[in-house]
């Protein structure tokens, strides 16, 4: 009895560790970026792969590159990291993947879907991924990365990716919510939009700071990496672009996003020879409400609240003391925003047919099941001719630390 | 095969200390010297007199080592030969005299320094106490220090020992019951308990147990404490050792049972639960918040003790995305030139942790430093900088080997240490899963133990009416009831 015990712990120990694996004797994978090749089904494969040993204070790493890029041509994600291993010396793992990269040339394709479920298989891949869109090729993305201060590829995405997100100017692009919204069928995905190649600077802009693309804002110095924007893909597939200001709007529409704060500006409702900077901070969720109607137009009511912050008032009107003119510029801001906001829903509702915003979650709950809400289909026949309505109501209104604005006469006199 | 035989007492000798006293003087000298081998026996010192009283002859015998000799003179000899009375009892000036009539008892007398006194034409000797053994004073206590609170601690002498417990617990209730154990050399175990409180099957099981030891000799708790475990192969402990005597007053307040000897410095508290060991006395001395902060601390080292280096070892190697990818890249880095696998690593650091602490424990007092020097530098640096041993091996093993300080129990601390190393192979084998797996046996285990019946966990698993002190305590005021798990004779305490 007493030999069989000890031969079923050995058969235990024998079992144990077979996929142990140290740290050192793997290859982290921070970016991967995948192209479309001149062959049916064959992709290429780009790896970011970061080299530990740079950043800490480990010593004899220092005149190592920060990263390691490689590309691979391969049927999918999973079997061209096997391949890449031919020159790569450690086990390449994508454990620590923080984002994905299509080229836009195959996100509009039909073959993004297939690149991309490899994704729901593998337990590697981790559902937090962000999907990024690059105009350009995506080895050249991922070739052209060049931070000067943040060396470190996790480092540099991380910080980019999650500012771009606090401010709005990205959506929160994870891969969970792609294969949520795309196996849904309804509503829209954004992916985040992206290039190295700078554009000439357009010349359109009444100066305001977020109605760019990816690649349109004007730089100079710095790394030529811009995240801007979002790719809108409908069932999957890339359709159009949205700008910064576009995707700050489906912020504060979407209940299942969360926003920081958004500095913004408008004209001065009052001198519009200058601009006024406002801060827009979102405390509540957008209120939601959708009637649906079989027959008619189904009514989308959708209440936004937020608390105004004025931070800049260039052209010294007293607004904070006078509540006549405080009100106007409230009203104002209003203006603007519902007047940003229909023009957007409108080229949705014509455009896309479908919505950015993921309110098919609201209008589930009128049906009994599933077939029946798909019947009735959100793509086609609700969201298109649905009325939407949007109010804003501001919380509070701030006006910063100070309450009175020096008198400019006073000053120079 | 003589050499295995068991050497029992022969026969001679068994008759010879059941006999009766002589009454005739001379011949009971030759039997006590006999009996105590007087000619190779330095110590052994016998005294002749003459008695003023009634001019009959005495003799005096004794251990000279392990008596007070200025109380011979004052309280026994010099009355012996100045005053007068009717009987012995009457003219020795002896706070303890008793009579005996057997070689027996005469031996143990001796043997626990009683001075004996045997007088021609009676059958009977006198045992008179002048006991002086050696003992250190009380000191601080060194091995369970506390800053708020009582210092003084047990020393190796039963009587100083029983002082520090009575001057903590004023009760005509408090008992001392003493059991002889040992066939050899006898010595005496005494029982503390509050007899209006103390749950009688508990009580008899312990007399029991310790009536039922089988040995020649049982020198000190120490020993005892083995004799007396139901489980000598588990790793959990189930008595509690400790040096401080306001500890066993508060236990015996509780309800329980505390055993002391002679020769020990310390008692032994039963029954235990894990919160005894646990606890430090401290934690009821500090304000409510203050004790229960040193609390949380010390939980957290209990498990950062055991834990750390196992889930260290298993997430490493089996859950490398678990790690932040700083961190991730940071043990990368520092291990990319170390030579050994991690569990190789940790094992090394965490044996080289022992090596030192006992080693440090060992060594002379005026070599202690070197272990400093030596710990410090070759384990830490040296072996770092010649990329043996990865940095955050250091912080990692550095850190569990410091959280079991705080864990001073001698036995508790023992078992998270040795338990640690279970720990890191399980973590080693199957990651998370051996070490999950490997935790919740323990903890199975643990939970099923029972000390003189108590389950471990009580009063927390199983349930039980108690003042609730476990992990954390209430406050003094709501301390309301005794621990019923070892079913006192009086559960309320106050209110």
């Amino acid at each position: 009895m007493k030999k069989y015990w000890l031969l079923m712990i050995f058969i235990l120990f024998l079992t144990g560790c077979y996929d142990r694996i140290e740290l050192e004797q793997q290859a982290y994978v921070i970016i991967i970026g995948v192209d479309k090749t001149d062959r049916e089904g064959i992709y290429e494969y780009t790896f970011q792969i970061a080299n530990p040993e740079v950043g800490t204070s480990a010593n004899g790493g220092s005149s190592e590159p920060a990263t390691e890029i490689v590309s691979v041509e391969g049927g999918d994600i999973l079997s061209a990291t096997n391949t890449a291993n031919a020159f790569v010396a450690k086990r390449m793992t994508l454990d620590h993947t923080k984002a994905i990269v299509a080229s836009e040339e195959l996100a509009r394709s039909d073959d993004f879907m297939r690149v991309i479920q490899v994704a729901t298989r593998s337990p590697q891949l981790r559902r937090t991924i962000q999907l990024i869109v690059s105009k350009e090729r995506a080895s050249e993305f991922v070739n052209n990365f060049e931070p000067l201060i943040e060396k470190r590829p996790h480092k540099f995405y991380q910080f980019l990716l999650q500012s771009g997100q606090e401010i709005g100017f990205v959506p929160d692009a994870t891969l969970h919510r792609f294969f949520q919204i795309t196996e849904g069928d309804a509503d829209l995905f954004l992916g985040i939009y992206t290039t190295t190649i700078l554009e000439e600077v357009k010349k359109n802009h009444d100066g305001v700071e977020d109605d760019y693309i990816a690649g349109e804002v004007p730089q100079q110095g710095g790394t030529s990496t811009q995240f801007m924007g979002s790719a809108v893909f409908k069932e999957g597939k890339m359709i159009d672009t949205l700008t910064g200001e576009e995707t700050r709007i489906t912020y504060m529409l979407d209940p299942t996003v969360d926003m920081e704060n958004i500095m913004a500006t408008i004209k001065d409702p009052l001198d519009p020879n200058f601009l006024i900077s406002y801060q827009y901070r979102q405390k509540k969720k957008p209120k939601i409400s959708v009637d649906y109607h079989p027959d008619k137009p189904t009514k989308i009511n959708v209440d936004v609240y937020f608390v105004l912050e004025v931070v800049a008032i260039p052209s010294l009107i007293p607004y904070p003391s006078d509540t006549e003119k405080a009100e106007k510029l409230q009203q104002a801001v209003i203006d603007t925003l519902t007047e940003k906001t229909d023009e957007l829903i409108k080229k949705s509702q014509t455009e896309y047919e479908s919505d950015p915003f993921y309110w098919s979650l609201y209008v589930r709950s009128a049906f009994k099941d599933i077939p029946e809400y798909e019947k009735a289909d959100w793509h086609k026949k609700i969201y298109p001719n649905a009325e939407i309505d949007v109010h804003f109501h501001v919380q509070a209104l701030e006006f910063g630390k100070t309450i009175k604005d020096f008198d400019l006469r006073n000053v120079r006199d | 095969m003589r050499f295995f035989q068991n050497k029992k007492p022969t026969k001679k000798e068994k008759e010879d200390q059941k006999l009766p006293i002589h009454p005739t003087l001379t011949e009971n000298i030759d039997k006590m010297k006999q009996l105590f081998s007087y000619d190779i026996n330095k110590d052994f010192s016998m005294r002749t007199l003459t008695i003023q009283q009634d001019q009959k002859k005495g003799c005096l015998f004794y251990y000279g080592s392990i008596v007070d000799g200025a109380m011979i003179n004052e309280h026994i000899i010099k009355p012996l030969f100045e005053n007068k009375g009717d009987s012995i009892k009457n003219i020795v000036t002896i706070e303890n005299v008793e009579e005996t009539t057997e070689f027996k008892t005469v031996i143990q007398n001796i043997n626990s320094g009683k001075a004996m006194l045997f007088v021609d034409g009676e059958g009977i000797a006198y045992a008179m106490d002048v006991a002086k053994f050696e003992h250190r004073n009380v000191a601080k206590s060194e091995n369970e220090s506390v800053i708020k609170g009582p210092q003084d601690a047990f020393t190796e002498s039963l009587n100083v020992n029983l002082s520090l417990i009575r001057k903590q617990l004023h009760s005509k209730h408090l008992i001392n019951e003493g059991i002889q154990i040992g066939e050899k050399s006898v010595s005496e175990v005494n029982i503390l308990y509050v007899k209006d409180l103390v749950n009688d099957d508990i009580l008899n099981n312990i007399k029991e147990r310790i009536n039922d030891i089988n040995a020649d000799t049982v020198r000190n708790l120490e020993v005892l404490e083995q004799y007396l475990e139901e489980r000598p192969y588990s790793l959990i402990p189930t008595m509690l050792y400790t040096e401080k005597p306001d500890r066993a007053a508060s236990y015996l307040e509780d309800g329980f049972i505390v055993l002391l000897m002679d020769s020990s410095s310390a008692c032994l508290i039963v029954p235990v639960t894990f919160w005894s060991f646990f606890h430090s006395p401290e934690d009821r001395y500090l304000r409510f918040l203050y004790g229960n902060a040193s609390r949380i601390i010390r939980l957290c080292c209990f498990f950062l003790t055991s834990l750390v280096s196992a889930t260290f070892v298993a997430i490493t190697n089996f859950h490398s995305e678990m790690i932040p990818p700083d961190l991730l890249l940071a043990i990368t880095a520092s291990r990319e030139r170390v030579p050994f696998p991690l569990i190789i690593e940790i094992l090394l650091m965490e044996l080289a942790f022992e090596i030192i602490r006992e080693a440090g424990l060992r060594i002379p007092n005026p070599l202690g430093p070197t272990i400093g020097i030596v710990g410090a530098l070759i384990l830490g640096q040296a072996a770092v900088e010649a990329n043996i041993i990865s940095p955050i091996i250091v912080i990692v093993v550095a850190l569990s080997g410091l959280s079991s300080f705080a864990l001073s129990e001698v036995n508790i601390n023992f078992t998270v240490r040795l338990m640690r190393f279970i720990f890191i192979i399980a973590g080693g084998f199957f990651g998370m899963l051996g070490l999950t797996g490997a935790f919740l046996l323990f903890f199975m285990y643990t939970a099923s133990v029972r000390s003189f019946g108590v389950p471990f966990f009580s009063p927390m698993s199983p349930h039980f009416i108690s003042s609730n002190d476990t992990i954390f305590r209430s406050t003094i005021q709501k301390e309301k009831y005794r621990p019923d798990y070892i079913k006192p004779k009086d559960i309320q305490k106050k209110g």
